[in-house]
């Protein structure tokens, strides 16, 4: 597939690094400095030019594109971008990225000629929204219209015994769930019955979303429903999140240091109580009891900051934390620092858009542990190799079905299920035999 | 040298920053209109057999004097935000001098001192409903009308009225209905304000026709035996705009039961929003009533008003069944909405009944209704800024905006609020006051609560008060300094304040 990318910052770069060994990238961006670094490293053609210009889009040779994904940081250009490529060749295929939940409406509702549209700070949001949905959970997300929820989890000390040391087929785990893969140090497990989980481990669990809430349970025995949540930063992102935790009946306070901002927040939400502050005042912290809120999200837009009020949250007894880090090189920080989740907006962003970039059989994937493994919703193939099988007869190859849909309705297979041309499978996989599995089904 | 000339080139500083004479031109233009109102009584006179004169010389007299200020100040004009305080201001003064001059000219002897004259002009113009006279079946059938007939020409306002039918007022009309209709906020019903004042006066108009047909039709039928057609089209005319003029001695007490409950029935409709009610009748959206805050507000305080009284009736023996429920109510309605007719003596009612009523003095009809005083909606954002204070006083970070029908008001619309009730409640407790000193100076028997209700009532434009202005008393009995006193209180009630007193500060006339 041709695809044209605009936009070679942080968003475009985990693009380009998920998709360039499969397709034929052109990437757009104004900076030469971020193109340079991108042509080094990968197999890809470079334009440098305004992706919003009709004579740099022709010049490039949208014409002959497939898809066209504009990711920029500035939601106008991106548009201009997909519009003019559509009026160019109407064929193309048109992603775009927003900051503006606004734009995602309109789009709903279809008045925007664009084939899909992301927002970072909506998608940020969801995933937030699902990971405090799942106490415990460092990261969750969905397939086939929340029937299947993929939920990882570390193992820590205080987790139910019950599901520790056993062998997997004497285990207590929750029905309708799977296990995908242990990820214990360096090396990855495809786990089968007689594998046992440790301390220390980090798992993939593939289940229904009230399989995620008991293997919730099991890992955090005692967390209840969350009710109090406090939001640092009052941005695009924190209010998106707000906005979808109030959504879900969860209360929530806003901490915001521009006023003006406050205020803003403070007409669009009503369900939400805002403060005016930095959120980083210890009398502040301690007359409004923040410390007595179950959840914490560091929504700024300075990582350090956020790392900064983290910690200072933490001293003021708030026990779980999450925050929404801008920089890779965050993750690790705010990690030592003891941040329960981190989230980077880019990467979701990325993510979403290369689910929409990849094979058309292929309708979600998810990326964990930066890009390595990768969880894929495929369709089966009549002509499959694994068509008509028996699950427990499969031969693994560096993938685990951890579901399948069957029209419409999510099934946990087990091992005396046969997997039938039609299926969609959900499939747990390392990055590099994504290729592999896709041939296989 | 070049000095000098650039200096001179500075001309010299204007006086005033206020266009007086374009406000004095708009004043007299809407004079000059408004006397033509007065062959509506002349017509009246020729029908009853009595002399039209009165009307028609009055109307003869104020129509030139306002052709002749308008003539004599033409020119260029800027009518603006603050010649519409002035404008406004003034074309109320001039309003109850067209109502007074056909008083003095009948030779009615309850109504032939200039000063009682004007008093019941303004009592007319500004809907309040306080009389001077002392024997109201004696005054002629035309001279009764034209008592009635000024109260509906005030209701919603002359700028409305003159809004809808002069065309000159077609730029800067909406600063001078921002005056006139002063409410927290004005809702346009059309995105042209000639337009919106058309639909006022059509809703308006339609709310009379219908309340007439109804009243009409209990007297002809016999349901109400007391009800002529003159005495259907009078209490139209005075129901609607919330005036309280009545014709007859004892106000409402002689009419039928069904009458004194269409007559509660209309002054509820006429306390209510009529934008709200426009989206509700004419554009088929009942639901807005319920969805508004002022309007559910407005019933409830309502609904415990009635409650109080009515349960103090009967507690107290002083009236059971239909009859307490209808006078509590009929009170109640009559005293929040400022129309201020009367059912009852409510003068010899229990202290808590008398004090529930003069309490719903202060509460007022809603926002865009044809009552005065204070206003619903004023006290409902007064609570939640208070709330909110509270609110602030545990939590000082806390940034909360105040909603009303969930969107956002403005800080700017809150100070004003909380300005004017402060204004409101102060100037209410010097016309008390000045009220009570004079009365002692004249040796007026006049008790505390006395005082209080009779500033309450002409600042609210109520009507009736206690004591000597009680339920069938008349304000007769006050001095002259009084009667000045009440005629500037219904003055500034009726335009809640605010545009008068603008006019008493020195940055109103000075451009620095």
């Amino acid at each position: 597939m041709k695809i044209f990318l605009i936009g070679a910052g942080q968003v475009g770069t985990t693009i380009v690094q998920a998709l360039h060994d499969e397709h034929e990238l052109t990437v757009l961006d104004l900076d030469p400095a971020r193109l340079a670094p991108l042509a080094n490293r990968y197999d890809v053609s470079t334009v440098e030019g305004n992706g919003a210009s009709r004579r740099v889009l022709s010049e490039a040779g949208v014409a002959s594109a497939d898809l066209l994904i504009a990711c920029t940081s500035r939601d106008e250009a991106n548009l201009v971008a997909a519009m003019i490529a559509k009026a160019v060749a109407p064929r193309t295929t048109t992603i775009v990225r927003t900051t503006n939940p606004e734009y995602l409406d309109v789009w709903r509702e279809g008045q925007l000629d664009v084939d899909f549209i992301v927002s970072s700070e909506v998608e940020t949001a969801h995933a937030i929204a699902r990971t405090i949905g799942v106490p415990a959970a460092r990261l969750t997300d969905v397939f086939a219209d929340g029937q299947v929820q993929l939920v990882e989890f570390d193992l820590e000390a205080g987790c139910d015994s019950g599901v520790l040391d056993v062998p997997l087929r004497e285990a207590r785990v929750p029905e309708d769930s799977k296990i995908a893969s242990i990820i214990r140090g360096d090396t990855m497990i495809l786990p089968g019955g007689s594998d046992e989980l440790r301390i220390g481990d980090r798992i993939v669990v593939i289940g229904s979303p009230q399989a995620a809430q008991e293997w919730g349970a099991l890992i955090a025995p005692g967390a209840g429903k969350v009710k109090d949540v406090v939001v640092f930063g009052a941005g695009r992102a924190g209010t998106a999140i707000a906005r979808q935790l109030l959504e879900q009946d969860i209360g929530v306070r806003l901490i915001e240091t521009s006023r003006e901002r406050a205020r803003n927040v403070a007409d669009e939400l009503p369900g939400a109580r805002v403060y005016h502050s930095t959120g980083m005042d210890p009398d502040f912290l301690d007359r409004e009891r923040i410390g007595d809120a179950q959840v914490a999200i560091f929504a700024m837009r300075d990582d350090m900051k956020n790392h900064y009020a983290a910690t200072l949250a933490k001293v003021h007894g708030i026990r779980f934390t999450v925050a929404v880090v801008h920089e890779a090189a965050a993750m690790e920080v705010l990690d030592r620092a003891g941040v329960d989740v981190m989230i980077n907006p880019r990467a979701i962003t990325a993510e979403e858009i290369v689910r929409f970039a990849h094979d058309p059989r292929t309708q979600q994937v998810a990326m964990l542990e930066g890009d390595r493994y990768e969880v894929l919703d495929i369709t089966t193939r009549a002509g499959s190799e694994y068509a008509g099988k028996k699950f427990k007869e499969m031969p693994i190859r560096g993938g685990l079905i951890g579901a399948i849909v069957r029209d419409g309705t999510a099934i946990f297979p087990h091992g005396e299920d046969v997997l039938r041309a039609g299926d969609r499978a959900i499939i747990f996989t390392e990055s590099s035999r994504v290729k592999d599995v896709e041939r296989a089904l | 040298m070049r000095e000098a000339t650039r200096v001179r080139g500075v001309g010299r500083p204007r006086l005033l920053a206020v266009d007086l004479r374009g406000s004095l031109n708009l004043v007299g233009a809407i004079a000059k209109y408004l006397s033509l109102t007065t062959v509506v009584p002349a017509g009246v006179a020729l029908g009853y057999g009595e002399p039209p004169w009165p009307f028609l010389l009055g109307g003869a007299i104020t129509g030139a004097s306002g052709w002749a200020l308008e003539r004599g100040t033409s020119g260029d004009h800027r009518i603006g935000a603050r010649e519409g305080f002035l404008v406004v201001s003034l074309t109320w003064l001039v309003a109850a001098l067209i109502g007074a001059l056909p008083y003095l000219l009948s030779g009615e002897s309850q109504l032939d001192r200039p000063l009682d004259a004007y008093f019941e002009a303004m009592s007319g113009f500004t809907t309040t409903g306080a009389s001077v006279l002392t024997d109201v079946e004696g005054v002629s059938r035309s001279l009764a009308l034209w008592r009635q007939f000024t109260q509906w020409l005030g209701g919603i306002g002359i700028v409305v009225l003159a809004l809808a039918v002069l065309p000159r007022l077609r730029v800067g009309g909406r600063q001078l209905l921002e005056s006139e209709l002063p409410g927290p906020e004005i809702e346009s019903l059309s995105t042209r304000i000639r337009d919106t004042a058309r639909r006022l006066w059509f809703l308006y108009a339609g709310l009379t026709a219908a309340l007439a047909t109804v009243l009409i039709v209990l007297g002809l039928t016999g349901i109400d035996g007391e009800m002529t057609v003159f005495d259907a089209f009078a209490h139209a005319f005075t129901t609607i705009p919330t005036g309280g003029f009545g014709t007859r001695a004892t106000s409402l007490q002689d009419f039928a039961a069904v009458t004194q409950w269409t007559i509660t029935f209309f002054m509820f409709l006429a306390g209510a929003n009529f934008a709200l009610m426009y989206r509700a009748f004419i554009r088929r959206h009942p639901r807005v009533f319920a969805h508004d805050e002022e309007f559910r507000l407005y019933v409830a305080l309502l609904a415990v008003g009635s409650l109080i009284v009515g349960v103090q009736l009967w507690a107290e023996g002083i009236e059971t069944g239909e009859a307490a429920v209808r006078q509590a109510t009929f009170q109640a309605v009559s005293m929040m909405t400022g129309t201020g007719f009367v059912n009852v003596d409510f003068d010899v009612w229990p202290v808590l009944a008398s004090m529930t009523l003069v309490g719903l003095m202060f509460v007022g009809g809603s926002a865009g209704s044809t009552s005065g005083s204070v206003k619903v909606v004023r006290h409902l954002l007064l609570g939640k800024i208070l709330r909110r204070e509270l609110d602030q006083t545990v939590h000082p970070e806390l940034v909360t905006p105040v909603r009303l029908n969930r969107a956002v008001v403005d800080e700017r619309t809150l100070r004003a609020v909380s300005g004017f009730i402060l204004l409101y409640i102060g100037i209410f407790i010097v016309g008390a006051a000045l009220l009570a000193m004079d009365a002692a100076r004249t040796g007026l028997e006049l008790s505390v609560l006395d005082a209080v209700a009779a500033s309450a009532t002409t600042l609210g434009n109520v009507g009736p008060a206690f004591g000597p202005a009680g339920p069938f008393g008349s304000f007769e009995p006050f001095s002259d300094v009084s009667t000045g006193i009440m005629i500037v209180l219904m003055w500034l009630g009726r335009l809640e304040v605010i545009p008068i007193v603008v006019l008493f500060s020195r940055h109103y006339w000075r451009s620095t």
